[in-house]
């Protein structure tokens, strides 16, 4: 659905003289220099995929998923979306997607909600009776009823969010570009929104490319992910392994009854319990030669914090 | 047809956008009779002291005044509150959802924030033109002419209007752009013989506002050559292609603001 090859993305950006002074000659001598946003980047999703993009801030998603849906002409590279060549704003690839951003809003500021569904069942020239009913779908699953007639600028954030899903679903794409759509948002709205993408991907069957910088959205959403950072890939694959490649593996913590030693087989003493840190692999093992060897009170395995797996991922060389 | 619905319902959330300042139609309409007194008062100081005026008596440049009152109603009904619109859109990188949508972003842009209200200004200087147009005497081909020639002149204005806002996405700010056109219309409220050398060489070719005001009234006393009607016209559709051309490129140059 989504194949992306060598793509790279160079913003000029103007150089500014520091102060007053700087300013001035900026205004006569214009420096530029060149930001690479995206480079050499490859990837491709199949459809009905759920895939996470992840990154630190400027690692260079926003400006990927702007090059996917049409917004931005890359540098360089390739890349189809749904078949089409995303450049050409082609009305019938505009169609077949979405781009949801958390952090910019299409609702019709002083009207209610409803009347920005209205405009955009009409702009995508939708069948009246089908739009309608997807309008009637999306209104339950996201339980848009009450907000529908109070003007946007009277809803909360995540009323706001809600709201700007059902506008950019209406006309049911094929592929949603969801960028930080849970941001903001208090966890009760996160969760809502969380269990309507996973539904609405199952009931649609649509491909979803998500960013977000909530761990607990990729975690819930997403079984693969890709990382990029200073807009090159760093991983991509299933988020259980990314756990194990760079989350020092998993944690077992086994406390005994009596006083634990200082060191046993793979286990050192921290705040009196023994722990370990394992290939998932490995863990059995680890477990059964404790029982065996301790009287165990309580035993626990950690999955690594995916927080302190990103940072790590990150944190390394480009 | 699916346009015909597109452009009905871009118009449909302009003027309830509008309706929610609760315009009155009367309010405006006091407004666009007042406006038009102000415009139309220096013409009645200068024809006070001298019959003509560059071969122009005072119901004639009347009439120059009432299509300068109609193309600046159309200017604030139509064209300004989308410029405003997509500046800051722009300026806020929402202009996104204004590409995504599968519907010529120019249309879009032409179409989406409009003040209907304000077309009572037009109303105005059509009253205006009415009256000048039965004190000189004008016959159906000069009626038919002027409007016609009105019409290019809208439409050339709406070019200058696109070329403006196609510039947006190279500076981001423009509202002092629109000012200069808006200045360049203020100079059209006199007929163009009026002026001379460069300024008259500027209102007639570069900023072509004399052909949005002085050659409707020109034509309206029967007075505009058959070829310099046909060159106006002309003009007016070479603009609205330069500006389709300005626009093109210049989407190709957006940014937008980054996340």
């Amino acid at each position: 659905m989504i194949q992306v090859n060598a793509l790279s993305k160079v913003y000029p950006v103007p150089k500014r003289g520091e102060g007053l002074w700087g300013s001035l000659r900026s205004i006569f001598s214009r420096e530029v220099e060149e930001v690479r946003a995206v480079a050499d980047l490859s990837f491709s999703i199949q459809a009905g995929e759920r895939v996470g993009f992840l990154g630190p801030n400027g690692a260079g998603k926003t400006t990927t998923l702007k090059m996917l849906s049409g917004l931005l002409v890359p540098t360089s590279g390739d890349r189809v979306v749904a078949g089409f060549d995303p450049s050409k704003r082609d009305p019938a690839f505009l169609r077949r997607i979405t781009l949801v951003m958390g952090q910019k809003q299409q609702l019709l500021w002083d009207l209610p909600p409803i009347e920005t569904f209205a405009l955009n069942r009409a702009l995508f020239g939708l069948e009246e009776a089908e739009a309608k009913r997807t309008q009637e779908e999306l209104i339950e699953l996201l339980e848009l009823g009450p907000l529908l007639t109070r003007p946007v600028r009277n809803l909360s954030l995540g009323e706001r969010m809600k709201c700007e899903l059902a506008a950019a679903l209406l006309h049911r794409p094929d592929v949603l570009f969801l960028d930080e759509p849970t941001i903001g948002l208090d966890v009760r709205a996160q969760v809502a929104v969380r269990r309507f993408i996973a539904e609405w991907n199952e009931r649609s069957g649509a491909t979803v490319l998500l960013t977000s910088h909530y761990m607990a959205d990729i975690a819930a959403l997403c079984p693969r992910v890709i990382v990029i950072a200073g807009g090159a890939l760093r991983y991509d694959g299933p988020l259980k392994d990314l756990a194990e490649r760079y989350g020092g593996g998993r944690k077992v913590i086994v406390r005994t009854r009596d006083e634990a030693p200082e060191q046993l087989g793979p286990f050192v003493r921290e705040d009196g319990a023994l722990v370990a840190r394992l290939p998932s692999a490995e863990v059995t093992a680890a477990v059964d030669f404790a029982l065996r060897q301790v009287a165990v009170a309580d035993l626990s395995i950690e999955e690594p914090p995916l927080e302190d797996v990103l940072s790590k991922l990150f944190a390394e060389r480009t | 047809m699916s346009l015909g619905v597109a452009v009905a319902a871009l118009t449909r959330a302009s003027l309830l956008t509008t309706m929610r300042y609760r315009a009155s139609f009367v309010g405006e309409a006091v407004m666009a009779v007042a406006w038009a007194a102000w415009t139309a008062a220096p013409l009645f100081v200068v024809f006070d002291q001298a019959p003509t005026l560059a071969g122009w008596t005072a119901e004639e440049a009347l009439a120059v005044i009432g299509f300068f009152i109609i193309a600046q109603g159309a200017l604030e009904a139509l064209v300004d509150p989308n410029l405003r619109a997509v500046v800051e859109q722009v300026r806020q990188g929402t202009f996104d959802f204004v590409l995504l949508k599968p519907l010529d972003a120019q249309l879009y842009v032409s179409l989406h924030r409009t003040e209907p209200i304000k077309l009572v200004h037009c109303l105005v200087g059509l009253a205006i033109v009415a009256h000048s147009a039965r004190a000189i005497d004008a016959g159906a081909v000069e009626l038919a002419s002027a409007a016609l020639l009105m019409l290019a002149g809208l439409t050339l204005l709406h070019s200058l209007w696109t070329v403006v806002v196609s510039s947006a996405f190279f500076f981001v700010k423009v509202d002092n752009l629109s000012w200069l056109i808006r200045a360049g219309l203020d100079a059209g409220r006199w007929p163009v013989s009026l002026y001379r050398g460069v300024v008259r060489f500027v209102l007639t070719f570069v900023l072509p506002i004399g052909l949005v005001t002085t050659y409707p009234a020109l034509a309206l006393r029967g007075e505009l050559k058959p070829s310099t009607g046909l060159g106006a016209l002309v003009i007016s559709v070479l603009f609205g292609m330069l500006a389709r051309v300005a626009w093109i490129r210049s989407l190709r140059r957006y940014s937008s603001a980054s996340s």
